[in-house]
């Protein structure tokens, strides 16, 4: 059943400022599988979210693989990118990034009129425990209700991988805690491989995986045999 | 719908302000565009029919004798198709007001139906008897003259009655002028009268000649050729001229009428158009950058960057069609206004308001198709954006120094408020140049606008009071000798008598040449004030000719050129030199002393007419004399007034139409400016500013803005008027007038007004804004 649906291997990514060689990623490689709840760890400027971006075919590598199940993903087209966007991932940023003038349902539709096996939307919003607030403006919710919409989003296309890139980063810890139940939630339900990013350590104890990065590598990579439940996570 | 239409529309209701402003601007583009272009397009077709249904002549030859075996002789020569003779010629309308001079042009039409230049029958019967008139219907509406009337006309000095036994309208006769000097259609004081052929070769003493013959050719392009053999060929029957259709005066006048048209319908629009093309990129431009973070999440989402771009893309093509529909639609319905205005000045049976629905689909594509060239401009920045460096904050511009700063000396002794005004016009510098550039074009066309309604009225009051003196000119149906000024002397109490010549020459300078009307007047003469074009005082030349300027430019002569002059009734050349060329704002001639002229071409002391000034009433006191046409320049002069009052209506429009495109940018960049700034407005309210002194800074900015755009509005304003006097100048307009500083103060008070009409609606805005709320929730 350890079915692999992301592979990575030798991953760098370098920038070039002027003179400068920016390693932002050194020879990553890593697995996940379907399922999966892996948390990456890591101080700012470790490369986390240069990593998630190219596993979500939102950047390129300077060199290296990534595989999504048998597809190439860093050989591919930036029409195939878009596809693979479109139809196999899901993003939750830190700030939420709704469009302020879709309502949270609109916000919801938009994504799920993408791609073909959406999920029904009432469904998600109900599991993301935002049932009573479908018809309100961004501007009208507070910060983890719209990273609540923002989680709905990104599963209502039904994505095989959700990648979120510091969800709790911008909410104070209550809050921080409540989206990371719903992250857990969503992924018992709807079985997709969840990867978030994170620079707390205290939350790789709800993790399968914890993936630990410093300066652009890989430092380790840890399977937590006993994951415990988001609410019981202290800081 | 689509979510992501859904969030257009709330994009366009966020920004209504701008929709609203960019989509005047293109619908009144689209408005000019299609209400002059249709106006033009009407009256082409309908000429054209017309000219059609009625076989206007190709030709028009003028002689003293011309034999009826020439009807025959000339079809099949010269790829000549169809010739009719007639007779024409001008005579005195009787009528009971004594005061009254009308004139009237008596043609000769055969009794049932003429081949070329046929009658437009619009009531009564087209059969014409002996004692039967037909009327033309401009003259017959003028004169309130209905079927059955009987009318009174001079034929070889006698009155003689005819019945009214039809109205009809001529192709010829379409813009109804009785020469070239009169300049405007005048119905009431002179018409056509249509009278049967054969009684009039026996009544008009022609030994059975005729004196015009019509020609239709085969091929238009050979008009050129066959008229200039026919002047050769037809020589020994006193060919005094041959007029091809193209300069047939009523068919010249609507040519250039509809060219002035087609001209107007290019220019304006495109000013309109590129304003708002401009605007609207700059405004999606604007839009995307401040949704970066947006399309980067659409992308992060599998959007493609096609979709994206159409997305933003369909707020310019909404804009496109919303205007093309709207501005084609008002456009049509004012070129019904505008055809309906034509018919007050040019008789055409067919000219009816027609709807073209596929020029309003032309024009909704046309501007649809514009949108979205220049909405792409502006969007095509999407395909850059990142999704993974959209999420990030953009790092903050970095701050400069600008020039001004470094003039320490300025830059020291400014308030600190202004200070942030000049910071802030520099940071903005491709929004402020816009601005300026839209002040400058309303500037720069109110200015046309103002000189055009005032050079109407210079030229004609001009012409009538500072260049032409006279009050009377009659002219004579052939020469005479000067010793008949004494017949006049007793007839009329005169304050000034003077006998002249107005004949016409072809007049050639190298490959230039042109046929005009040579004036040949006394040396001293009281009823001309020849100036300059430096506003000199020109005397007529004892040897030697003056030009007017129209005629110097399209001969392209100087002073001391030798030109040759040809006179086609002696058919005599000679060369002579240009002595000046003079200021004349209507009408094309020469002036000769009247005994230079006579020495070289005619005879001496011989006359074709007389110059009369006078206090009585010159018609009626020369009521008796036969074969003299009297023509009263006052009876001009309120012809002009009443055309004045109807271009008023027009030059009104043009005053709103330059305001509007002023107004509306203004407007719609200043909103873009407190949407934009909103943060930064609201930090200023925090640290204490009010709404008023924001709105200050708002309103300095534009100023400053507004002064440049004023003043460099002025130098457009000129070159528009210069351009615009070029494209006018004909050979019966010449609009070489330079602008004066009224004129000028005037455009710049109302582009003034337009400027403080926009800032007023910003500041309703503005106070709407709640400043506050915008620091509350920063959300993307
Ligand atoms: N567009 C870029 N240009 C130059 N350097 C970049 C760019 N994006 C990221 N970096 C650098 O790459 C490194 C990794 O960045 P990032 O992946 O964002 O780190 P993290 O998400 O772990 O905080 C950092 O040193 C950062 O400065
Ligand atoms: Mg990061």
């Amino acid at each position: 059943m350890n079915e692999i649906v992301l592979k990575v291997e030798n991953l760098s990514k370098n920038y070039q400022m002027g003179e400068v060689t920016v390693k932002a990623l050194e020879d990553v490689s890593l697995d996940a599988v379907k399922g999966e709840f892996i948390v990456i760890l890591g101080p700012s400027g470790s490369g986390k979210s240069t990593l998630l971006n190219i596993i979500g075919g939102m950047d390129t590598p300077t060199s290296g693989n990534v595989y999504f199940n048998d597809e190439h993903i860093t050989n591919m087209s930036d029409k195939d990118l878009t596809l693979y966007r479109r139809n196999k991932i899901g993003f939750v940023f830190q700030f939420y990034n709704l469009m302020a003038t879709l309502t949270a349902k609109e916000n919801v539709e938009l994504a799920a009129e993408l791609c073909e096996n959406a999920i029904d939307i009432d469904e998600v919003m109900e599991s993301v425990g935002l049932g009573g607030r479908k018809d309100h403006f961004p501007s009208q919710m507070s910060g983890g209700e719209q990273q609540r919409v923002a989680i709905a989003r990104a599963v209502a296309k039904n994505p095989q991988i959700l990648l979120c890139d510091e969800p709790t980063g911008a909410l104070d810890f209550e809050t921080g805690i409540q989206i990371l139940k719903v992250l857990k939630d969503v992924n018992e339900i709807y079985k997709n491989t969840v990867i978030v990013i994170t620079h707390n350590a205290s939350i790789a104890q709800m993790a399968d995986k914890v993936i630990k990065m410093r300066s652009g590598k890989i430092t380790d990579i840890s399977i937590n045999e006993s994951p415990i439940p988001a609410e019981r996570i202290e800081w | 719908m689509k979510k992501l239409d859904k969030r257009l529309f709330r994009m366009i209701k966020n920004t209504k302000g701008q929709f609203i402003a960019v989509l005047a601007i293109i619908i009144t583009g689209i408005f000019v565009f299609t209400a002059v272009n249709n106006s033009a397009k009407n009256l082409n077709d309908s000429i054209n029919d017309y000219y059609i249904e009625t076989n206007f002549a190709d030709i028009f030859v003028k002689g003293s004798s011309l034999p009826e075996k020439l009807e025959k002789q000339l079809p099949g020569t010269n790829d000549i198709i169809d010739a009719e003779a007639r007779i024409v010629f001008d005579t005195k309308f009787i009528t009971d007001d004594k005061d009254e001079n009308v004139n009237v042009r008596v043609i000769s039409v055969d009794k049932y139906e003429n081949k070329i230049n046929k009658l437009f029958m619009k009531t009564g019967k087209r059969i014409l008897d002996e004692k039967d008139a037909i009327l033309i219907e401009q003259f017959a509406v003028a004169r309130n003259i209905n079927v059955g009337d009987e009318i009174k006309i001079k034929i070889n000095g006698r009155q003689t009655s005819f019945n009214v036994s039809g109205i009809a309208t001529s192709s010829e006769y379409a813009y109804m002028m009785e020469n070239e000097q009169t300049m405007l259609p005048n119905p009431e004081n002179f018409g056509v009268i249509y009278l049967e052929e054969d009684y009039l070769r026996k009544v008009y003493s022609s030994r059975g000649n005729f004196n015009e013959i019509l020609l239709s050719v085969n091929d238009d392009d050979n008009i050129e050729k066959i008229a200039d053999q026919l002047e050769d060929n037809l020589d020994e029957y006193g060919v005094s001229r041959v007029i091809k259709k193209s300069d047939q005066l009523s068919n010249n006048m609507l040519s250039q009428e509809i060219s002035g048209l087609e001209m107007m319908s290019q220019s304006i629009p495109v000013v309109f158009l590129a304003f708002a093309g401009i605007m609207l990129a700059s405004m999606l431009s604007r839009i995307v950058k401040k949704d970066r973070t947006s399309i980067g999440v659409l992308k992060a989402l599998g959007f493609t960057d096609g979709e994206i771009v159409v997305h933003y893309l369909k707020y310019a093509a909404i804009v496109g069609i919303t205007g093309g529909l709207t501005g084609s639609i008002f456009g049509t319905a004012l070129s019904g206004v505008m055809t309906s205005y034509y018919l007050v000045f040019f008789s055409i049976p067919m000219l009816t308001v027609k709807v073209y629905y596929y020029r309003i689909l032309i024009s909704v594509v046309l501007s649809l198709l514009f949108c979205i060239i220049s909405g792409f401009l502006g969007v095509r920045g999407i395909v850059r954006i990142n999704p993974a460096e959209s999420m990030k904050p953009e790092s903050p511009k970095k701050g400069k120094r600008l020039l001004v700063e470094n003039i320490k000396f300025f830059w020291n002794h400014i308030p600190f408020s202004w200070k942030m005004v000049i910071r802030n016009i520099f940071r903005e510098k491709k929004k402020f140049v816009f601005i300026g550039a839209a002040v400058a074009i309303t500037c720069g066309m109110m200015i046309m606008t103002i000189w055009m309604i005032d050079i109407i009225d210079v030229m004609f009051n001009r012409h009538y009071s500072e260049f032409s003196k006279v009050q009377y000119n009659i002219s004579f149906d052939s020469f005479k000798d000067e010793s008949v000024l004494s017949e006049f002397a007793e007839a009329v109490k005169v304050d000034d008598m003077e006998g002249r010549i107005e004949l016409p020459f072809e007049i050639e300078n190298g490959r230039y040449s042109k046929i005009v009307n040579v004036i040949g007047l006394n040396e001293d003469t009281v009823f001309y004030g020849f100036r300059d074009m430096k506003n000199n005082k020109v005397q007529v030349p004892s040897q030697g000719i003056l030009l007017s300027s129209n005629l110097a430019n399209s001969l392209n002569a100087n002073v001391g050129d030798v030109i040759l002059l040809n006179n086609f009734v002696s058919d005599d050349e000679a060369f002579v030199t240009v002595k000046g060329i003079i200021n004349q704002t209507l009408g094309i001639n020469g002036y000769m002393s009247i005994d230079y002229l006579n020495e070289q071409f005619l005879d001496k002391r011989i006359i074709n007419g007389v110059y009369i000034n006078s206090d009585e009433d010159v018609p009626n006191k020369l009521d008796d004399m036969k074969n003299i046409n009297v023509q009263s320049q006052n009876d001009m002069k309120l012809a002009f007034e009443e055309f004045t009052a109807v271009t008023a209506m027009s030059m009104g429009f043009m005053v709103v139409f330059s305001g509007l495109l002023g107004f509306v940018i203004v407007y719609s960049m200043t909103l873009m400016s407190i949407n934009e700034r909103t943060l930064e407005f609201s930090s200023l309210r925090v640290m204490g500013f009010s709404k008023k002194e924001i709105f200050n800074m708002l309103i300095r900015e534009n100023m400053i803005m507004t002064v440049i755009g004023i003043i460099s509005g002025i130098p457009v304003g000129l070159w528009l008027v210069k351009y615009l006097g070029d494209a006018f100048t004909t050979d019966i307009y010449t609009m070489k007038e330079p602008v004066n500083p009224k004129s000028i103060f005037i455009s710049i008070i109302l582009t003034i007004i337009f400027i403080i009409l926009a800032q007023l609606m910003t500041y309703a805005k503005i106070h709407k804004l709640d400043f506050m709320q915008a620091l509350k929730n920063r959300i993307s």
